[in-house]
Protein backbone atom coordinates (compact mmCIF):
# COMPACT_ATOMS: atom_id res chain seq x y z
CA UNK A 1 0.00 0.00 0.00
CA UNK A 2 1.65 3.52 -1.42
CA UNK A 3 2.09 5.27 1.75
CA UNK A 4 -0.11 8.56 1.69
CA UNK A 5 1.83 12.05 1.39
CA UNK A 6 1.46 14.59 4.25
CA UNK A 7 -0.87 17.75 3.03
CA UNK A 8 1.32 20.31 2.19
CA UNK A 9 1.76 22.84 5.57
CA UNK A 10 0.81 26.32 4.65
CA UNK A 11 4.04 28.41 5.21
CA UNK A 12 2.43 32.32 4.90
CA UNK A 13 -1.07 33.67 5.67
CA UNK A 14 -2.11 36.78 4.61
CA UNK A 15 -2.85 39.82 6.89
CA UNK A 16 -4.68 42.97 6.25
CA UNK A 17 -2.87 45.43 8.14
CA UNK A 18 -4.60 48.54 10.05
CA UNK A 19 -6.87 50.47 10.21
CA UNK A 20 -3.79 51.90 12.01
CA UNK A 21 -2.39 55.04 11.41
CA UNK A 22 -5.27 58.15 11.23
CA UNK A 23 -4.46 57.94 7.10
CA UNK A 24 -5.52 54.30 6.63
CA UNK A 25 -8.97 54.63 7.95
CA UNK A 26 -11.08 52.83 4.67
CA UNK A 27 -8.76 54.62 2.20
CA UNK A 28 -5.60 52.25 1.96
CA UNK A 29 -5.21 48.69 2.95
CA UNK A 30 -2.01 46.85 3.10
CA UNK A 31 -2.11 43.28 2.06
CA UNK A 32 0.81 41.14 4.05
CA UNK A 33 1.65 38.43 3.14
CA UNK A 34 3.56 37.04 6.38
CA UNK A 35 5.74 34.17 7.65
CA UNK A 36 5.23 34.16 11.65
CA UNK A 37 5.82 37.79 12.77
CA UNK A 38 8.05 38.71 9.81
CA UNK A 39 6.95 40.77 6.38
CA UNK A 40 7.00 38.53 3.06
CA UNK A 41 5.44 40.47 0.69
CA UNK A 42 3.43 43.75 1.20
CA UNK A 43 0.83 44.92 -1.27
CA UNK A 44 -0.52 48.44 -0.56
CA UNK A 45 -4.01 48.31 -1.89
CA UNK A 46 -5.26 52.06 -3.33
CA UNK A 47 -7.73 53.54 -5.20
CA UNK A 48 -10.82 53.92 -2.81
CA UNK A 49 -10.11 57.90 -2.60
CA UNK A 50 -9.96 58.48 -6.58
CA UNK A 51 -12.22 61.04 -7.81
CA UNK A 52 -10.81 61.47 -11.30
CA UNK A 53 -9.63 65.22 -10.67
CA UNK A 54 -7.11 65.24 -13.53
CA UNK A 55 -10.13 64.26 -15.43
CA UNK A 56 -12.10 67.08 -13.98
CA UNK A 57 -9.66 69.50 -14.88
CA UNK A 58 -10.54 68.64 -18.59
CA UNK A 59 -14.48 70.00 -18.40
CA UNK A 60 -13.84 73.28 -15.47
CA UNK A 61 -11.74 76.95 -16.22
CA UNK A 62 -8.44 77.11 -14.53
CA UNK A 63 -10.05 79.30 -12.22
CA UNK A 64 -12.40 76.46 -10.97
CA UNK A 65 -9.99 73.57 -10.88
CA UNK A 66 -8.13 75.49 -8.20
CA UNK A 67 -10.32 74.27 -5.11
CA UNK A 68 -9.57 71.10 -6.58
CA UNK A 69 -6.25 71.05 -5.42
CA UNK A 70 -6.13 71.71 -2.24
CA UNK A 71 -8.55 68.57 -2.04
CA UNK A 72 -5.93 66.32 -3.61
CA UNK A 73 -3.38 66.80 -0.28
CA UNK A 74 -5.96 68.11 2.21
CA UNK A 75 -3.10 68.86 4.92
CA UNK A 76 -1.13 70.87 2.19
CA UNK A 77 -3.52 72.76 0.19
CA UNK A 78 -2.36 76.39 0.26
CA UNK A 79 0.77 74.90 -1.68
CA UNK A 80 -1.21 72.53 -3.69
CA UNK A 81 -2.94 76.14 -4.36
CA UNK A 82 0.31 77.75 -4.85
CA UNK A 83 1.93 75.54 -7.44
CA UNK A 84 -0.88 75.09 -9.32
CA UNK A 85 -1.17 79.45 -9.58
CA UNK A 86 2.37 79.47 -10.52
CA UNK A 87 2.37 76.83 -12.84
CA UNK A 88 -0.87 78.44 -14.88
CA UNK A 89 1.20 81.79 -14.66
CA UNK A 90 4.23 80.45 -16.33
CA UNK A 91 1.98 79.02 -18.98
CA UNK A 92 -0.07 82.57 -19.28
CA UNK A 93 2.64 84.73 -19.10
CA UNK A 94 1.30 86.36 -15.77
CA UNK A 95 3.74 88.43 -13.22
CA UNK A 96 1.93 88.74 -9.85
CA UNK A 97 3.30 91.92 -7.82
CA UNK A 98 6.31 91.08 -5.01
CA UNK A 99 3.62 91.91 -2.16
CA UNK A 100 1.36 88.72 -3.39
CA UNK A 101 4.61 86.68 -3.64
CA UNK A 102 5.82 87.04 -0.47
CA UNK A 103 2.16 86.34 0.87
CA UNK A 104 2.24 83.31 -0.57
CA UNK A 105 5.08 81.98 0.67
CA UNK A 106 4.49 82.93 4.07
CA UNK A 107 1.33 80.94 3.59
CA UNK A 108 2.70 78.25 2.00
CA UNK A 109 5.37 78.01 5.04
CA UNK A 110 2.91 78.38 7.96
CA UNK A 111 0.47 75.46 5.91
CA UNK A 112 4.19 73.02 5.93
CA UNK A 113 4.57 73.78 9.64
CA UNK A 114 0.91 72.66 10.20
CA UNK A 115 1.22 69.68 8.04
CA UNK A 116 4.32 68.60 9.43
CA UNK A 117 3.26 69.10 13.03
CA UNK A 118 0.02 66.88 12.23
CA UNK A 119 1.75 64.07 10.88
CA UNK A 120 4.02 64.56 14.27
CA UNK A 121 1.58 63.94 16.07
CA UNK A 122 -0.02 61.42 14.36
CA UNK A 123 3.25 59.63 14.00
CA UNK A 124 4.20 59.09 17.69
CA UNK A 125 0.61 58.16 18.67
CA UNK A 126 0.79 55.36 16.20
CA UNK A 127 3.69 54.28 18.25
CA UNK A 128 1.74 54.36 21.43
CA UNK A 129 2.29 58.02 22.62
CA UNK A 130 -1.08 59.90 22.89
CA UNK A 131 0.32 63.05 25.10
CA UNK A 132 2.13 64.67 22.03
CA UNK A 133 -0.73 64.81 19.63
CA UNK A 134 -2.50 67.04 22.09
CA UNK A 135 0.09 69.19 22.22
CA UNK A 136 0.86 69.70 18.24
CA UNK A 137 -2.65 69.93 17.62
CA UNK A 138 -2.88 72.71 20.05
CA UNK A 139 -0.15 74.70 18.28
CA UNK A 140 -1.39 73.56 14.76
CA UNK A 141 -4.96 74.73 15.58
CA UNK A 142 -3.42 78.10 15.70
CA UNK A 143 -1.81 78.16 12.34
CA UNK A 144 -5.43 77.15 11.03
CA UNK A 145 -6.60 80.23 12.85
CA UNK A 146 -4.08 82.30 11.51
CA UNK A 147 -5.09 80.96 7.96
CA UNK A 148 -8.68 81.30 8.57
CA UNK A 149 -8.77 84.62 9.42
CA UNK A 150 -6.67 85.59 5.87
CA UNK A 151 -8.33 82.96 3.51
CA UNK A 152 -11.94 81.94 4.82
CA UNK A 153 -11.27 78.32 5.71
CA UNK A 154 -9.24 75.80 7.61
CA UNK A 155 -7.95 73.74 4.96
CA UNK A 156 -8.85 73.68 1.65
CA UNK A 157 -7.85 77.21 1.32
CA UNK A 158 -8.15 78.33 -2.23
CA UNK A 159 -6.44 81.53 -1.09
CA UNK A 160 -3.94 81.72 -4.11
CA UNK A 161 -5.04 83.67 -7.26
CA UNK A 162 -3.86 84.10 -10.63
CA UNK A 163 -2.00 87.29 -10.56
CA UNK A 164 -1.75 87.25 -6.70
CA UNK A 165 -4.18 86.30 -4.14
CA UNK A 166 -7.38 86.67 -2.70
CA UNK A 167 -7.09 88.93 0.51
CA UNK A 168 -4.77 91.22 1.64
CA UNK A 169 -2.89 90.60 5.16
CA UNK A 170 -2.46 92.74 7.99
CA UNK A 171 -0.63 94.30 11.04
CA UNK A 172 -3.03 91.04 12.94
CA UNK A 173 -1.90 88.78 10.60
CA UNK A 174 1.78 89.57 10.81
CA UNK A 175 1.36 89.74 14.58
CA UNK A 176 0.21 86.39 14.71
CA UNK A 177 2.44 84.79 12.72
CA UNK A 178 5.28 86.41 14.72
CA UNK A 179 3.46 85.69 18.47
CA UNK A 180 2.98 81.87 16.57
CA UNK A 181 6.63 81.59 15.80
CA UNK A 182 8.09 82.43 19.02
CA UNK A 183 5.77 80.16 21.01
CA UNK A 184 6.03 77.11 18.41
CA UNK A 185 10.14 77.67 19.10
CA UNK A 186 9.68 78.22 23.22
CA UNK A 187 7.77 74.48 22.64
CA UNK A 188 10.80 72.62 20.93
CA UNK A 189 11.97 71.57 24.09
CA UNK A 190 8.91 70.27 25.65
CA UNK A 191 8.60 67.82 21.98
CA UNK A 192 12.77 67.17 22.36
CA UNK A 193 11.93 66.01 25.91
CA UNK A 194 8.56 64.34 25.17
CA UNK A 195 9.36 62.28 21.56
CA UNK A 196 12.95 63.15 20.52
CA UNK A 197 14.97 61.78 23.98
CA UNK A 198 12.33 59.03 24.74
CA UNK A 199 14.20 55.64 25.27
CA UNK A 200 11.02 53.77 23.68
CA UNK A 201 10.56 56.15 20.67
CA UNK A 202 14.46 55.52 19.64
CA UNK A 203 14.00 52.05 20.04
CA UNK A 204 10.71 51.61 17.60
CA UNK A 205 12.82 54.08 14.84
CA UNK A 206 16.38 53.80 14.75
CA UNK A 207 17.25 51.54 12.46
CA UNK A 208 13.61 50.82 11.12
CA UNK A 209 12.39 51.06 7.68
CA UNK A 210 15.89 52.03 5.97
CA UNK A 211 15.45 53.79 2.74
CA UNK A 212 18.55 53.89 0.89
CA UNK A 213 19.77 56.24 -2.26
CA UNK A 214 18.96 53.45 -4.54
CA UNK A 215 16.38 52.54 -3.32
CA UNK A 216 14.70 56.09 -3.32
CA UNK A 217 15.50 56.49 -6.97
CA UNK A 218 14.01 53.35 -7.91
CA UNK A 219 10.96 54.66 -6.93
CA UNK A 220 11.16 58.07 -7.27
CA UNK A 221 10.92 58.74 -3.47
CA UNK A 222 10.82 62.66 -2.46
CA UNK A 223 11.02 65.01 0.06
CA UNK A 224 11.93 64.48 3.84
CA UNK A 225 12.26 60.91 3.09
CA UNK A 226 14.85 61.16 0.64
CA UNK A 227 16.96 64.23 2.57
CA UNK A 228 16.32 61.71 5.24
CA UNK A 229 19.11 59.27 3.36
CA UNK A 230 21.39 62.24 2.63
CA UNK A 231 20.02 63.98 -0.65
CA UNK A 232 19.92 67.47 -0.07
CA UNK A 233 17.02 67.13 -2.69
CA UNK A 234 14.46 70.42 -2.32
CA UNK A 235 12.43 71.86 -5.22
CA UNK A 236 13.17 75.36 -3.03
CA UNK A 237 16.73 75.06 -3.48
CA UNK A 238 17.78 73.03 -6.20
CA UNK A 239 14.84 74.95 -8.76
CA UNK A 240 14.00 77.87 -6.53
CA UNK A 241 10.72 79.54 -7.22
CA UNK A 242 8.44 82.29 -6.34
CA UNK A 243 11.02 84.42 -4.04
CA UNK A 244 12.41 81.50 -2.59
CA UNK A 245 16.32 82.47 -3.29
CA UNK A 246 16.25 85.41 -1.21
CA UNK A 247 15.99 84.12 2.16
CA UNK A 248 18.35 82.25 3.90
CA UNK A 249 17.57 78.61 4.85
CA UNK A 250 19.00 74.99 5.15
CA UNK A 251 17.91 71.79 3.91
CA UNK A 252 18.40 69.21 6.88
CA UNK A 253 19.40 66.20 5.49
CA UNK A 254 19.81 62.63 7.69
CA UNK A 255 22.75 59.69 7.05
CA UNK A 256 21.13 56.88 7.75
CA UNK A 257 17.27 57.13 6.08
CA UNK A 258 15.56 55.01 8.94
CA UNK A 259 12.87 56.35 10.42
CA UNK A 260 14.37 58.50 12.93
CA UNK A 261 16.08 60.43 10.39
CA UNK A 262 13.04 60.94 8.47
CA UNK A 263 11.45 62.12 12.24
CA UNK A 264 14.53 64.39 12.85
CA UNK A 265 14.68 66.31 9.23
CA UNK A 266 10.64 66.86 9.19
CA UNK A 267 11.62 68.20 12.76
CA UNK A 268 14.22 70.70 11.66
CA UNK A 269 12.33 71.40 8.41
CA UNK A 270 10.07 72.99 10.88
CA UNK A 271 12.64 75.49 11.99
CA UNK A 272 13.53 76.07 9.07
CA UNK A 273 10.23 76.89 7.61
CA UNK A 274 9.94 79.35 10.64
CA UNK A 275 13.36 81.19 9.28
CA UNK A 276 11.98 81.46 6.10
CA UNK A 277 8.43 83.34 7.41
CA UNK A 278 10.46 85.63 10.02
CA UNK A 279 12.51 86.69 6.61
CA UNK A 280 9.52 87.20 4.11
CA UNK A 281 7.63 89.26 7.09
CA UNK A 282 10.88 91.07 7.73
CA UNK A 283 11.18 91.85 3.44
CA UNK A 284 7.40 92.24 2.95
CA UNK A 285 7.09 95.14 0.28
CA UNK A 286 3.85 97.20 0.25
CA UNK A 287 2.05 97.47 -2.56
CA UNK A 288 -1.03 96.08 -4.39
CA UNK A 289 -1.84 92.19 -3.73
CA UNK A 290 -3.16 91.29 -6.81
CA UNK A 291 -2.98 92.25 -10.37
CA UNK A 292 -5.67 94.27 -11.48
CA UNK A 293 -7.88 93.89 -14.88
CA UNK A 294 -7.06 90.29 -15.62
CA UNK A 295 -9.81 88.08 -16.87
CA UNK A 296 -11.69 85.63 -14.79
CA UNK A 297 -11.61 82.91 -17.66
CA UNK A 298 -7.90 83.27 -18.56
CA UNK A 299 -7.20 81.61 -22.05
CA UNK A 300 -2.91 80.43 -21.96
CA UNK A 301 -1.37 80.13 -25.14
CA UNK A 302 -0.86 76.83 -26.90
CA UNK A 303 1.60 74.66 -25.23
CA UNK A 304 2.69 72.34 -22.18
CA UNK A 305 4.33 73.84 -18.89
CA UNK A 306 5.48 71.37 -16.10
CA UNK A 307 6.22 72.77 -13.11
CA UNK A 308 7.60 71.46 -9.76
CA UNK A 309 7.38 72.43 -6.43
CA UNK A 310 8.22 71.58 -2.93
CA UNK A 311 4.81 70.33 -0.81
CA UNK A 312 4.82 69.42 2.76
CA UNK A 313 5.35 65.17 1.55
CA UNK A 314 7.95 66.13 -1.74
CA UNK A 315 8.45 67.25 -4.74
CA UNK A 316 4.74 67.56 -6.35
CA UNK A 317 4.29 68.76 -10.59
CA UNK A 318 1.52 70.21 -12.39
CA UNK A 319 1.96 69.10 -15.88
CA UNK A 320 -0.17 71.13 -17.91
CA UNK A 321 -1.43 71.17 -21.87
CA UNK A 322 -3.25 73.85 -23.32
CA UNK A 323 -4.99 74.41 -26.53
CA UNK A 324 -5.56 77.62 -26.45
CA UNK A 325 -8.71 77.50 -24.98
CA UNK A 326 -10.28 78.21 -21.12
CA UNK A 327 -9.72 74.74 -20.31
CA UNK A 328 -6.75 72.45 -20.10
CA UNK A 329 -6.37 69.90 -22.77
CA UNK A 330 -4.75 67.67 -20.40
CA UNK A 331 -3.78 68.24 -16.35
CA UNK A 332 -1.48 66.06 -15.07
CA UNK A 333 -0.10 65.77 -11.05
CA UNK A 334 3.07 64.11 -10.18
CA UNK A 335 2.32 63.76 -6.57
CA UNK A 336 4.76 62.80 -4.10
CA UNK A 337 3.54 60.04 -1.46
CA UNK A 338 2.83 57.54 -4.87
CA UNK A 339 6.56 57.30 -4.90
CA UNK A 340 6.95 57.04 -1.00
CA UNK A 341 3.95 54.66 -0.68
CA UNK A 342 5.57 52.15 -3.70
CA UNK A 343 8.72 51.76 -1.79
CA UNK A 344 7.18 50.41 1.04
CA UNK A 345 6.60 47.17 -1.09
CA UNK A 346 10.45 46.95 -1.15
CA UNK A 347 11.15 48.61 2.55
CA UNK A 348 8.50 46.03 4.34
CA UNK A 349 9.94 43.28 3.14
CA UNK A 350 11.66 41.16 5.49
CA UNK A 351 10.40 43.63 8.68
CA UNK A 352 8.46 42.64 11.76
CA UNK A 353 4.79 43.93 11.33
CA UNK A 354 5.28 45.85 14.42
CA UNK A 355 7.89 47.91 12.85
CA UNK A 356 5.69 47.86 9.96
CA UNK A 357 3.21 50.50 11.78
CA UNK A 358 6.60 52.94 12.48
CA UNK A 359 7.47 52.61 8.89
CA UNK A 360 3.93 53.60 7.64
CA UNK A 361 3.95 56.21 9.72
CA UNK A 362 7.16 57.97 9.35
CA UNK A 363 6.64 58.01 5.45
CA UNK A 364 4.09 60.65 5.82
CA UNK A 365 1.39 59.78 3.29
CA UNK A 366 -1.62 61.30 2.35
CA UNK A 367 -3.56 58.91 0.52
CA UNK A 368 -6.39 61.09 -1.17
CA UNK A 369 -3.40 62.68 -2.96
CA UNK A 370 -1.98 59.53 -4.31
CA UNK A 371 -5.93 58.29 -5.73
CA UNK A 372 -6.35 62.21 -7.26
CA UNK B 1 22.62 63.30 -21.70
CA UNK B 2 22.19 65.23 -24.89
CA UNK B 3 24.91 63.43 -26.49
CA UNK B 4 23.82 59.69 -25.54
CA UNK B 5 20.20 60.69 -26.39
CA UNK B 6 21.33 62.14 -30.30
CA UNK B 7 22.83 58.57 -30.59
CA UNK B 8 19.56 57.22 -29.72
CA UNK B 9 17.03 58.89 -31.06
CA UNK B 10 18.84 61.37 -33.88
CA UNK B 11 19.61 64.91 -33.55
CA UNK B 12 16.36 66.20 -35.31
CA UNK B 13 13.84 64.14 -32.89
CA UNK B 14 15.57 66.42 -29.87
CA UNK B 15 14.04 69.97 -28.71
CA UNK B 16 16.07 71.82 -26.42
CA UNK B 17 14.00 74.24 -24.26
CA UNK B 18 16.69 76.86 -23.57
CA UNK B 19 14.64 79.19 -21.26
CA UNK B 20 13.47 76.70 -19.17
CA UNK B 21 10.04 77.94 -19.14
CA UNK B 22 8.26 74.71 -19.95
CA UNK B 23 10.02 73.13 -17.10
CA UNK B 24 12.72 70.37 -19.08
CA UNK B 25 15.41 71.81 -20.37
CA UNK B 26 15.26 69.16 -23.46
CA UNK B 27 12.78 67.24 -24.92
CA UNK B 28 13.00 63.94 -27.29
CA UNK B 29 10.72 61.83 -29.25
CA UNK B 30 11.78 58.25 -28.62
CA UNK B 31 10.70 55.61 -30.77
CA UNK B 32 9.30 52.48 -29.22
CA UNK B 33 11.76 50.19 -30.15
CA UNK B 34 14.75 52.17 -28.53
CA UNK B 35 12.86 53.05 -25.93
CA UNK B 36 13.84 50.70 -23.17
CA UNK B 37 17.72 51.10 -23.89
CA UNK B 38 17.04 54.68 -23.97
CA UNK B 39 15.66 54.53 -20.16
CA UNK B 40 18.51 52.03 -19.59
CA UNK B 41 21.11 54.62 -19.78
CA UNK B 42 19.55 56.84 -17.70
CA UNK B 43 19.03 54.38 -14.90
CA UNK B 44 22.98 53.75 -15.13
CA UNK B 45 23.73 57.50 -15.22
CA UNK B 46 21.99 57.88 -12.35
CA UNK B 47 18.49 59.84 -13.11
CA UNK B 48 15.15 59.01 -12.05
CA UNK B 49 11.89 58.61 -13.66
CA UNK B 50 10.00 61.33 -12.28
CA UNK B 51 6.51 60.93 -13.92
CA UNK B 52 4.77 59.21 -16.48
CA UNK B 53 1.52 60.41 -18.17
CA UNK B 54 -0.67 59.62 -21.24
CA UNK B 55 -1.65 62.52 -23.73
CA UNK B 56 -4.93 61.87 -25.88
CA UNK B 57 -5.09 63.09 -29.38
CA UNK B 58 -7.06 62.70 -32.29
CA UNK B 59 -4.58 61.44 -34.64
CA UNK B 60 -2.44 59.13 -31.97
CA UNK B 61 -1.73 58.66 -27.84
CA UNK B 62 1.37 60.09 -26.27
CA UNK B 63 3.47 58.85 -23.16
CA UNK B 64 5.37 61.35 -21.74
CA UNK B 65 8.07 60.38 -19.41
CA UNK B 66 9.85 63.28 -16.97
CA UNK B 67 13.49 62.11 -15.85
CA UNK B 68 15.17 64.17 -13.45
CA UNK B 69 18.04 63.71 -11.59
CA UNK B 70 19.60 65.07 -8.08
CA UNK B 71 22.18 67.43 -8.32
CA UNK B 72 22.17 69.66 -10.12
CA UNK B 73 18.51 68.75 -11.55
CA UNK B 74 17.73 68.49 -15.03
CA UNK B 75 14.73 67.89 -16.21
CA UNK B 76 14.45 65.79 -19.85
CA UNK B 77 11.17 64.60 -21.54
CA UNK B 78 10.91 61.41 -23.52
CA UNK B 79 7.80 61.71 -25.11
CA UNK B 80 6.52 58.34 -27.29
CA UNK B 81 4.09 58.47 -29.92
CA UNK B 82 1.89 55.24 -29.49
CA UNK B 83 -0.96 54.47 -32.42
CA UNK B 84 -4.28 53.72 -31.09
CA UNK B 85 -4.64 49.73 -30.30
CA UNK B 86 -0.56 49.26 -30.11
CA UNK B 87 1.30 48.69 -27.05
CA UNK B 88 4.70 49.91 -25.51
CA UNK B 89 7.56 48.08 -24.36
CA UNK B 90 7.77 48.21 -20.18
CA UNK B 91 10.49 49.82 -18.59
CA UNK B 92 9.61 48.71 -15.11
CA UNK B 93 12.69 46.29 -15.12
CA UNK B 94 14.67 49.54 -15.45
CA UNK B 95 12.82 51.74 -13.00
CA UNK B 96 10.26 50.01 -10.26
CA UNK B 97 8.63 53.18 -9.97
CA UNK B 98 7.47 52.21 -13.47
CA UNK B 99 5.44 49.38 -11.90
CA UNK B 100 2.66 51.49 -10.93
CA UNK B 101 2.67 54.38 -13.42
CA UNK B 102 2.36 52.12 -15.79
CA UNK B 103 -0.84 50.40 -14.43
CA UNK B 104 -2.03 53.68 -13.92
CA UNK B 105 -1.24 54.64 -17.22
CA UNK B 106 -2.61 51.72 -18.66
CA UNK B 107 -5.98 52.19 -16.88
CA UNK B 108 -6.37 55.19 -17.89
CA UNK B 109 -5.70 55.26 -21.29
CA UNK B 110 -5.73 51.58 -22.59
CA UNK B 111 -2.22 51.47 -23.22
CA UNK B 112 -0.85 47.77 -22.82
CA UNK B 113 2.94 47.98 -21.39
CA UNK B 114 3.92 44.76 -23.10
CA UNK B 115 6.20 42.88 -20.66
CA UNK B 116 4.77 44.31 -17.74
CA UNK B 117 4.42 41.58 -14.84
CA UNK B 118 1.74 42.72 -12.85
CA UNK B 119 -1.10 44.84 -14.87
CA UNK B 120 -4.07 45.21 -12.80
CA UNK B 121 -6.91 48.14 -11.69
CA UNK B 122 -4.59 50.15 -9.89
CA UNK B 123 -6.98 53.23 -8.71
CA UNK B 124 -10.00 52.23 -10.49
CA UNK B 125 -11.90 49.18 -9.45
CA UNK B 126 -10.59 46.12 -10.43
CA UNK B 127 -13.41 45.09 -12.98
CA UNK B 128 -13.53 48.53 -14.64
CA UNK B 129 -13.46 48.27 -18.39
CA UNK B 130 -12.81 51.85 -19.63
CA UNK B 131 -10.63 53.96 -19.62
CA UNK B 132 -11.08 57.26 -18.21
CA UNK B 133 -8.63 59.52 -19.62
CA UNK B 134 -9.34 59.12 -23.01
CA UNK B 135 -11.58 61.77 -24.73
CA UNK B 136 -14.33 60.00 -25.49
CA UNK B 137 -15.11 59.34 -22.10
CA UNK B 138 -17.35 61.39 -19.91
CA UNK B 139 -17.46 65.17 -19.93
CA UNK B 140 -14.28 67.03 -21.92
CA UNK B 141 -13.86 70.63 -23.91
CA UNK B 142 -12.37 69.44 -26.78
CA UNK B 143 -10.43 66.31 -28.62
CA UNK B 144 -7.89 67.83 -31.15
CA UNK B 145 -4.53 66.96 -33.79
CA UNK B 146 -1.13 66.64 -32.21
CA UNK B 147 -0.36 69.74 -33.94
CA UNK B 148 -3.29 71.63 -33.41
CA UNK B 149 -1.47 71.83 -29.38
CA UNK B 150 1.92 71.83 -30.84
CA UNK B 151 2.02 72.92 -34.33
Amino acid sequence: MAEQSAPPVQQTYSLNLGPQHPSTHGVLRVLLTMDGEFIVEADPIIGYAHRGHEKMAESRTYLQFMPNCSRMDYLSGMIYNHGFCLAVEKLAGIVPPERARYIRVICSELNRISSHLLWFGTFVMDLGGFTPFLYCFDDRERILDILDRVSGSRLTYSYCRFGGVARDIDEVFVQATRDFIQRLRSRWTDYHNLVTKNVIFIHRTRGVGVIDRETARQFGVTGPNLRACGVPFDMRKVEPYEVYDRFDFQVPTGTRGDALDRYCVRLEEMEQSCRIIEQALDQLPEGPHRLEGLRLKIKPRRGEVYFAFESARGLTAYYLVSDGSAYPYRCHVRVPSYGNLHCLTEVLKETLVADAISILGSIDIVVPEIDR
Amino acid sequence: MSEVLKRWVGEERLRLEPDFEKGVVLSAEVPRDVLHEVMRTFETEGWYLESLTGLDFKDTLELVYHMNRYEPSARIALRVPVPRGEGVPTVSDVYRSALWLEREVWEFFGIVFTGHPDLRPLLLPEDADFHPHRKDFGRVHAHRRREEIYG
